[in-house]
């Protein structure tokens, strides 16, 4: 009985969550038309569902913060302003994309490049988006 | 090496980086036994699965005394497949020599390594992620050199064998 109360409870949850994914991925959209590239990431890595088990929370969420990382040209302007909370849970999307095989996300691109914000922090290497508009990997790295 | 292979093997790298923190963890259900917890799966396995594309991946275990890392090696063709089926058997029958690699693949890759915290106290970290490293990047120079020998074997074998007709 108890279990059944749960998955009822989770039910309403997944829908609730859900439907707030799809106010957010429009925000998204908007917020990449203005170009306004590095807070639609930061809206798109906020309020991911942590607990859930629901793999259409996941996936929804996944779509939005795939497509706010996909945007990325510029990512100075993503590191420096970025919090270092969202470095985690920015981290977990990444691998994520590597994890699919699907050439757009996991294609690399020419240019490299290297940042590392000192010892005992967070040390990120990524690899920059072609002028061409290419797919890129966004390689991070913890170091600690 | 291709700019593709080098990001690819740079992201793996530094997984392994982060990953490669192991130590002594005695079993949890047999006493006075010790055994790499990512093959038994007692306590939690952390899984990394890092793809260059279809064909090509890395998947990499991680658990408090072992990891384990499974690659599926890129093969275009039929030839490939056979000598890479081959080659990586030839060397997983000659486990012991390696020391950290697995006798039998994971289902579903082509080689798996097995290093535990013992690995990671008798050598140094950053050489057993540099043997991986390279390791990777030889074995498709390898596989290519075995198939052109191929080829070429088979050529210079046809020649001979059409010259009686000419």
């Amino acid at each position: 009985m108890m279990v059944a109360t749960d998955d009822f409870v989770e039910a309403d949850n997944v829908e609730a969550i859900i439907s707030r994914i799809e106010h957010k991925s429009r925000k998204i959209e908007s917020l990449l038309k203005q170009s306004k590239l590095v807070e639609a990431l930061k809206t798109a890595l906020e309020g991911s569902p942590p607990n859930t088990r629901d793999e259409r929370c996941k996936s929804a969420n996944w779509i939005a913060v795939h497509r706010a990382i996909m945007a990325m040209k510029d990512l100075d302007a993503l590191f420096s302003s970025l919090d270092p909370e969202y470095y985690n849970i920015l981290m977990k999307y990444l691998y994520r994309g590597l994890s699919t095989g699907d050439r757009p996300t996991c294609d690399p691109v020419p240019a490299d490049s290297r940042k590392t914000h000192g010892e005992g922090r967070l040390g990120v290497h990524t690899s920059f988006p072609s002028r061409h508009h290419k797919y890129s990997m966004m390689i991070i790295a913890i170091v600690i | 090496m291709a700019n593709s292979l080098r990001l690819y093997l740079t992201c793996i790298r530094n997984t392994l980086e982060a990953a490669m923190c192991l130590q002594n963890f005695p079993c949890q259900e047999v006493e006075r036994h010790n055994k790499p917890e990512v093959e038994l799966k007692y306590v939690y396995v952390s899984m990394i699965l890092i793809c260059r594309n279809e064909a090509e991946k890395c998947l990499i275990e991680t658990s408090i005394n072992s990891l384990r890392i499974s690659l599926k090696v890129k093969q275009a063709d039929e030839l490939e497949n056979i000598l890479t089926k081959k080659f990586l058997r030839f060397l997983s029958m000659r486990a012991e020599a390696f020391q950290v690699l697995r006798r039998k693949p994971v289902q579903g890759y082509d080689l798996s390594f097995l290093i535990t915290n013992y690995h990671c106290e008798e050598m140094q970290k950053h050489k057993l992620i540099d043997f991986i490293v390279q390791f990777m990047e030889d074995i498709d120079k390898e596989i290519s050199e075995l198939k052109m020998s191929v080829n070429t074997r088979g050529r210079l074998v046809a020649a001979e064998f059409l010259k009686q007709f000419i």
